[in-house]
């Protein structure tokens, strides 16, 4: 099954982040209302501006992206192998084709860790005209299992990894051109099979760096320096930060989950190894290892020496072990971590009952990683409600990487969004396939963490530590308010900026490379692309508008209310000379498109990194 | 062949020399590749404005190795701004002939034609057209990787002493991830050299840069040949087509060739404010990157923005009606800036 089934191509190389980080904090940002926090009533875009750059300096609380674009790319990266079930090979045709991606970092959840998306619209594995997979999106790619030790080196979320995971549906156009290549070739048969929904696409990010630096806590304080004197020096400065990644596209089948692994849920022990997957078929076993095994360092990335791992097999009734196989270093060393991206296949002689359970042990029989049978997997991990919607969310409980039977008791534990508080809990039981499910009704604007738990006995989140994502499944909801007072407003420039557009203006500097938000003029003139961009149905794609995906349904009915009314002045030319931006060093010929230009185009190739 | 007009390398003032002709030179080809791309209205011929595109920021990205690469052997970068129609700098054309006079054309065969040759290889690859709509073979070109390898050869010659660690460096922290890197060393000028070369003309024997992605010249030629490039059974190993790149050749906007000669004095008074707003930008870009590429690094995000205020204005140009109102002009590229 998924990734971890053949076959299966391999991919390596960097991702780019790019995002605004102001949001991060409750100083510039309440996640409830979805609103900048300003720091002055008067002049309060300029004065929020001026606070970001400043919040720069360590002692301001180190916010290192106040001026980002979002975008996150792929550069560096390419096709490194390939696996058709007899070991990874480096020959195939389709191996050096380079693999294409840009999309915009959001979390549902602003202040927190474990809520990261990428919205996108394609992924591209090789080029027009050559070896290829053209994959549209399906759905947005989600972030989960971070292990916050995989690089202790590193600053701020540099010491975390994640499994970042998307699926591609055959009916939503995906494209193979084979042309020579055996990979490609096998690849395009597996899709044949009516079981095969298409293609799950994971990788792993690890080693992130931040300012372009590896040893930033020494340098911090130059750095910082350097970032505010350019902020302050006006234009565009993005401050990306970059990780290492190693990924897989392989089969994804019909019950698989879209967004996060299944297969059989290898979960850490605390000792050194973070959770894993594993297939097991007749005559192997293979482990994705790609988040879980750290580097010693951030400079030379050698792998944590942990001798010889075991695969065993343990009876739950009797807890008698049953070693089904061994490797060594060299299996899980830097440089098969690369080739393999991670994962790592063993051949089995012994025949595993059905009722074992696996576990990871190193040469002193210590279990590392211990698995567990049941997970429950959210259908929509990260969901958006405005108040007042009523939906209904699923869990699909698996049992060993397959659908549960019915039967299956869950227990929902409903969080507050920073998952500090465990606000209620509640019992469901699976139907015949699988999954539970329940109605979900937006009540106010906020954030909310719903971790489900399954079987009997669960071990419900601390309420003092809150969820561990190397544990716990989960889902988020982010209900944005109904915002009915805004909606009602008159419909004047002042109030569509004070209320709504003030507020990207403040919040993403970036959007001075083609808008002034400031200026009623340019505004207008742009309606038809701002209506197009910031249209709910738009809401997947890549350059939705807001980025961060918070605009409320009053806000969104004041700002349509005045771009569908009048011009601001019926004499004016179509084209006008705008007023200089507040902050930044727009030339004083900047002037308004009457076209619906694509925004921000050159930007994708610039500014993601 | 066409061949690069210069004298052999004696020293390093000599390759301090061939290195500003190379900023010239990838500087010169940005703005006939900005006039076609700016030219063609959005969701219009989307796939070749992407290949206009990708090409356009990879001469700039040339430009700044270059710059690194002067700047390491402790040469002061100068970015005079061309002029246009004109010959790039190093007089460059064929052997005995006249150099290649550049011009600003809107998107068209010609303008693509013209992008093959600043980018064509001393040996360009040719293809098979499975089922062609053009007959015109593309124009006789340039070569600019003889020029980067008559470089690299002196550079690799250099002592070390003779390199100057860290000196008025740009690095891909903000912009280009991967692509832009400091040179420190002939290591690092050797694959800058590479990718430069590598991106503009492919390989002797492939059409593909060392990223395996399709070099400027052919993509010129997907456009050109209004096919994309695809692997064949051929002993070339690729044809054009038999996929067309969808372009359509009227679906743009009806911009004047070569702006900057007109004479905007009779023009409406928006076509004039259009103009001034575009040339206003180009001198601020050009400005900021001066200071850029002479160690101000962070005014390369004041350039990037300049940047985008000269895209903005040239969409005002191009849909802002001149005294004949069936034409527009795209931006003249006129510095006016201090030092014009």
């Amino acid at each position: 099954m998924s990734v971890l089934e053949t076959p299966r191509i391999l991919f390596s190389g960097q991702i780019a982040w790019d995002p605004i980080v102001t949001n991060n904090t409750p100083r510039f940002y309440d996640e409830n209302t979805s609103e900048p926090v300003y720091p002055s009533p008067t002049d309060k875009v300029a004065e929020f501006r001026k606070a970001a750059i400043a919040s720069v300096a360590p002692d301001q609380g180190g916010l290192w992206n106040p001026q980002g674009t979002h975008r996150s790319s792929f550069f560096e990266t390419a096709i490194s192998g390939a696996d058709l079930g007899k070991g990874v090979v480096q020959d195939d045709k389709f191996v050096g084709s380079p693999v294409r991606f840009l999309g915009m970092l959001v979390d549902l959840e602003p202040y927190g860790t474990n809520s990261s998306q990428l919205f996108f619209d394609t992924m591209t594995f090789g080029i027009d005209g050559g070896y290829r997979i053209a994959a549209r999106r399906s759905t947005r790619m989600i972030a989960r299992y971070i292990n916050f030790g995989r690089n202790p080196g590193g600053y701020r979320a540099g010491h975390g990894s994640a499994i970042w995971q998307t699926s591609f549906a055959k009916k939503d156009g995906l494209e193979i051109n084979a042309f020579d290549s055996k990979a490609l070739r096998a690849l395009k048969k597996a899709l044949e099979d009516d079981d095969v929904l298409g293609l799950t696409v994971q990788l792993n990010a690890y080693r992130t760096l931040y300012y372009n630096s590896v040893d930033v806590p020494e340098k911090l304080p130059d750095l910082s320096a350097a970032l505010i004197a350019n902020l302050e020096g006006g234009g565009f400065q993005p401050n990306p930060a970059r990780s290492l990644m190693v990924g897989v596209v392989g089969l994804w089948r019909r019950g698989e989950p879209v967004h996060e692994p299944c297969d059989r849920t290898l979960l850490t022990t605390g000792n050194q190894v973070a959770t894993a997957h594993a297939r097991l078929t007749r005559d192997s076993i293979t482990l994705d290892l790609s988040n879980s095994i750290s580097e010693k360092s951030i400079t030379d990335l050698d792998k944590d020496k942990l001798g010889e791992l075991a695969v065993v097999a343990v009876d739950p009734k009797s807890g008698k072990p049953v070693r089904l196989g061994t490797f060594g270093y060299s299996k899980y060393d830097k440089d098969a971590y690369v080739r393999t991206s991670g994962i790592v296949t063993i051949p089995i002689k012994t025949k595993v009952p059905a009722s074992a359970n696996l576990q990871l042990r190193d040469s002193t029989d210590t279990v590392l990683l211990a698995e567990t049978a049941l997970r429950a997997i959210p259908v929509t991990p990260n969901l958006y409600m405005n108040q007042g919607d009523t939906r209904t969310v699923e869990f699909q409980v698996y049992d060993r990487g397959v659908p549960a039977k019915a039967g299956v008791e869950v227990t929902i534990c409903v969080m507050s969004g920073d998952g500090s508080t465990v606000e209620s809990t509640f019992q469901l039981v699976t139907g015949k396939d699988g999954v539970v499910s329940f109605p979900l009704t937006g009540v106010q604007g906020g954030i909310a963490l719903y971790v489900p738990l399954p079987g009997p006995d669960p071990v419900r989140p601390s309420a003092k530590s809150g969820i561990d994502p190397q544990v716990n499944t989960f889902m988020y909801v982010r209900t944005l308010p109904a915002d009915e007072d805004i909606a009602i407003l008159p419909p004047t420039w002042e109030n569509v900026y004070a209320r709504v557009l003030a507020n990207w203006h403040a919040m993403a500097p970036c959007m001075d490379n083609w808008l002034d938000l400031g200026n009623k003029f340019q505004v207008y003139s742009f309606r038809a692309l701002i209506q197009k961009l910031t249209d709910e149905a738009a809401f997947e794609q890549y350059r939705f508008m807001p980025v961060t995906r918070d605009m409320t349904p009053g806000e969104r009915v004041l700002l349509y209310n005045y771009l569908n009314g009048d011009p601001p002045e019926p004499t004016r030319p179509r084209r006008c000379l705008p007023p200089r931006l507040p902050t930044t060093l727009p030339p004083p010929h900047r002037r308004v498109s009457p076209s619906e230009a694509a925004p921000c185009a050159a930007a994708d190739e610039l500014s993601s990194g | 062949m066409i061949r690069l007009q210069w004298k052999p390398i004696a020293s390093v003032a000599d390759a301090r020399a061939m290195l500003q002709t190379a900023i010239g030179v990838e500087f010169g080809t940005l703005p006939p590749y900005l006039y076609a791309l700016f030219s063609i209205p959005p969701d219009k011929n989307a796939a070749a404005a992407a290949r206009i595109r990708s090409v356009a920021m990879q001469e700039m990205i040339h430009m700044c190795l270059a710059c690194n690469i002067l700047n390491a052997i402790g040469g002061n970068p100068v970015l005079k701004p061309p002029k246009y129609p004109g010959p790039l700098p190093g007089d460059i054309g064929p052997p005995g002939g006249k150099p290649l006079t550049i011009h600003l054309l809107p998107f068209s065969v010609d303008a693509m034609a013209q992008g093959m040759a600043i980018e064509q290889p001393e040996t360009p690859l040719e293809f098979p057209v499975v089922e062609s709509l053009f007959a015109a073979a593309p124009p006789e070109a340039v070569t600019i990787g003889q020029f980067y390898q008559a470089l690299d050869q002196f550079l690799s010659k250099l002592p070390k002493k003779a390199w100057k660690p860290g000196r008025n460096q740009i690095g891909d922290s903000q912009f280009f991830a991967g692509q832009m890197f400091p040179i420190n060393s002939y290591k690092e000028a050797q694959k800058a050299i590479e990718e430069i070369v590598s991106e503009g003309e492919g390989a002797s024997d492939s059409p593909l840069d060392f990223q395996d992605e399709v070099a400027h010249y052919y993509r010129f030629g997907e456009c050109f040949n209004n096919k994309v490039l695809t692997k064949a059974k051929n002993p070339k190993g690729y044809a054009w087509g038999p996929q067309s790149l969808g372009i359509d050749w009227k679906a743009v906007y009806p911009a004047i060739p070569d702006p900057c000669k007109h004479d905007f004095s009779k023009e409406p008074p928006e076509a004039q404010a259009a103009q001034a707003a575009c040339n206003a930008a180009y001198s601020q870009m050009i400005d900021e990157l001066r200071l850029a590429v002479n160690g101000k690094t962070g005014r390369l995000g004041n350039a990037v923005r300049a940047m985008f205020d000269l895209r903005t204005s040239a969409q005002v140009a191009m849909t802002t009606p001149l005294k004949n109102k069936k034409l527009v002009a795209g931006p003249s590229f006129i510095y006016t800036g201090a030092s014009s």
